[in-house]
């Protein structure tokens, strides 16, 4: 497959004729809009794209793209996906799934998903809440949080769907605010050229139910303080004046502040997304304040699907019969007259 | 009340001890009714969100081993991942309610309601011969007072029982009589009623092991003896169904639940018109009705089966009447209900 022959490709091209059916001022069209410009980047033709959903707001997705989807079974969207992968190794599989699809009834596939390292990317809406199901807690709403089926407040503790990606050995984890279109897109690209099994969290505000979850996080006002953006190779450091960073002391990520108490630069620990070691890409992923967004985790390792295919080819090289008929014609073979 | 408000508090003052749940719709309101009412604090009553209708009905699996009145609630494809559950309920012989607020399938289908569930409720969705006894409400009165005589009838007979609503019986507006409060069960009076129960073993009681494992052909058979015994009884004992305008009609429309309210409706226009049309309703799905279908089998012209289904209940009338007599069947599908006219018109076309 040579990509340079793929034809150039615009956002129309992959437009879907569908009418996009989520409630007005929902993250999900910010996501819907940046995956439709980040899929012409990735070099690829439409019909190698597939895009496989379980159920929830987040599982409308494949009906928004121009290409061809599944619109799945609840939870099941990963298991799913994976079929198609393995039927069709040369696809762009994607798995778009929520907090409660994903991490609730599809926790089961989900994590072996990630275990097997096949190269499927999944992004997952989290808005922790269920919302096309009118407002219950999901495996992500927080302890205290008031729903319809917590009216006194969550009682069960959440999930951190970046600290159960790296439990389940995973190879890649990003995280990205929901109203950053542009910092989207450029994951998806990157993430797309990622061997492996690719999550993606999307802190997605649910206006309806779960509206301003993410507020302090989000906001354009507070956002610089209260997120830390990292990329691989480069010094963890975030603050509206770019003063504040990160320092591992003792075997905890403490915030300092630039220029203070003797701390320079020089001190800030720079971020390696490559290291095989998930000690300090737990770290990052469980940190609350600042809530730390980009590539946390990408290990380059040989994914489930590239030794599938070696497997089956090393095989069929071993064995004596090329088909199924030399087979069926070896060794004592007779008519029925 | 709504239909699944009024089944949820049925279930509190039925005494039940634990209620495990999924939100699907259109039944979430059973649950979010359960939570926002708080029976931890009125009997004791546990209410659980769990991470799916799996988990949901092992929940149920482990708390009816501990003899406990315990129930959960969903919509068909939730009822559908539990059948594996139902299945090992059944064959671990252990009581319990499971509602089904029935919507149009297969598959994701619609949110509608729809009557497309019968065949997995009295045909047993899991593996295994086993049978549930099948209770089918028309009213939101029936949901209410089911769950009661659901959980006495699981004890009675320590079998699963589903009561089959839909989604417009979940989802309307009546006015309830609610029952009086019942007591939940001590752990004595569970010890001494049910000595199969894993309450904990002391001295004098055996090591209950909750199973449906028997890896012996002989025993298993012997297992499955005993409860089509037990399914024979039900049978002989447990029928319930409600007519009207039976013993003079011509044809009688056979219905349960919504289409059976419907029907009733178009038994009055029709009778208007004068035709002698009359309505038989089930009320128990499995054991069904036999004795009144073989009654008037020999009396009417026809019975007409009306299913919010492609016609699953009609095929017991025809095995049950075994050609006696016409059996038609209507029904519409994907969440439409039929109307009245299109009854009346059927029965029209069977008289012909």
């Amino acid at each position: 497959m040579s990509e340079q022959t793929n034809p150039v490709l615009t956002f129309k091209d992959f437009q879907s004729d569908q009418e996009v059916r989520w409630c007005p001022g929902c993250d999900d069209y910010i996501i819907l809009r940046a995956m439709l410009k980040a899929l012409p980047e990735m070099g690829r033709k439409k019909e190698d794209f597939v895009f496989v959903s379980g159920i929830g707001c987040s599982s409308r997705f494949p009906y928004y793209v121009g290409t061809y989807g599944i619109h799945g079974i609840h939870g099941r969207a990963a298991a799913i996906a994976t079929g198609v992968k393995l039927a069709n190794p040369e696809l762009s599989v994607w798995v778009m799934t929520g907090d409660g699809d994903a991490m609730a009834i599809g926790g089961n596939h989900f994590i072996h998903l990630i275990r097997r390292n096949i190269n499927i990317k999944i992004v997952m809406f989290n808005n922790e809440i269920y919302g096309l199901t009118k407002g219950q807690f999901s495996p992500t709403s927080l302890i205290g949080q008031k729903t319809y089926t917590s009216p006194y407040g969550n009682i069960q503790p959440p999930f951190n769907p970046g600290q159960l990606t790296i439990g389940s050995s995973g190879k890649y984890f990003a995280r990205v605010p929901g109203n950053d279109p542009k910092m989207m897109e450029e994951l998806f690209v990157k993430a797309e050229k990622f061997k492996g099994t690719a999550s993606i969290e999307v802190l997605q505000n649910c206006v309806i139910f779960n509206d301003g979850a993410f507020e302090e996080i989000t906001n354009k006002e507070t956002e610089s303080e209260n997120q830390i953006r990292i990329e691989h190779g480069k010094k963890m450091i975030f603050g509206k004046n770019k003063d504040k960073g990160l320092i591992l002391k003792g075997f905890k990520l403490e915030v300092v502040n630039i220029g203070e108490n003797g701390i320079t630069e020089d001190d800030i620990l720079v971020h390696d997304a490559h290291e095989a070691d998930p000690t300090l890409h737990l770290m990052l992923v469980r940190l609350q304040n600042p809530v730390v967004m980009g590539e946390i985790r990408r290990i380059e390792e040989t994914s489930y699907d590239e030794v599938y295919v070696e497997r089956m080819e090393s095989v069929a090289k071993k064995s004596p019969f090329k088909n199924l008929d030399e087979m069926f014609f070896s060794g004592d073979t007779y008519v029925v007259e | 009340m709504k239909g699944n408000e009024a089944l949820a508090e049925a279930a509190i003052l039925a005494g039940c001890d634990g209620y495990f749940g999924y939100p699907i719709t259109p039944q979430s309101e059973i649950m979010e009714y359960l939570m926002a009412e708080q029976p931890m604090h009125r009997t004791g009553m546990v209410v659980l969100q769990a991470e799916s209708e799996i988990a949901s009905i092992n929940m149920v699996y482990g708390g009816a081993g501990a003899g406990k009145r315990v129930m959960t609630s969903s919509s068909s494809p939730g009822i559908s991942l539990m059948q594996e559950g139902i299945s090992y309920l059944a064959g671990a012989e252990l009581p319990c309610v499971i509602v089904n607020v029935v919507r149009g399938g297969p598959g994701l289908g619609t949110i509608q309601p729809a009557q497309s569930d019968y065949f997995q409720s009295v045909k047993g969705g899991g593996h295994g011969d086993y049978k549930m006894i099948t209770l089918a409400p028309f009213s939101v009165q029936e949901m209410a007072d089911f769950v009661a005589l659901g959980f006495d009838l699981a004890f009675k007979y320590r079998i699963p029982v589903m009561i089959l609503s839909d989604g417009a019986i979940g989802q309307m507006m009546e006015k309830v009589v609610l029952p009086v409060q019942r007591p939940r069960w001590t752990e004595q009076e569970i010890r001494e009623m049910s000595p199969w129960a894993t309450v904990g073993r002391t001295k004098d009681r055996h090591n209950n092991i909750i199973t449906s494992l028997n890896l012996k052909s002989d025993v298993q058979e012997e297992h499955n003896r005993q409860l089509q015994a037990k399914y024979k009884t039900i049978i002989e004992n447990e029928v319930r169904y409600e007519e009207s305008y039976c013993e003079d009609a011509e044809v009688i429309l056979i219905a349960y639940g919504t289409s059976a309210r419907i029907c009733q409706k178009a038994v009055d226009i029709a009778r208007h018109q004068g035709i002698k049309l009359g309505l038989l309703r089930p009320i128990s799905l499995f054991p069904f009705p036999e004795a009144a279908l073989i009654k008037y089998a020999e009396k009417v012209k026809g019975f007409l089966s009306v299913e919010m289904s492609a016609g699953q209940m009609v095929e017991d009338i025809r095995l049950v009447v075994e050609g006696k007599t016409k059996v038609a069947h209507y029904g519409r599908m994907g969440g439409i209900v039929p109307t009245t006219d299109e009854i009346i018109e059927n029965v029209k076309n069977l008289i012909n």
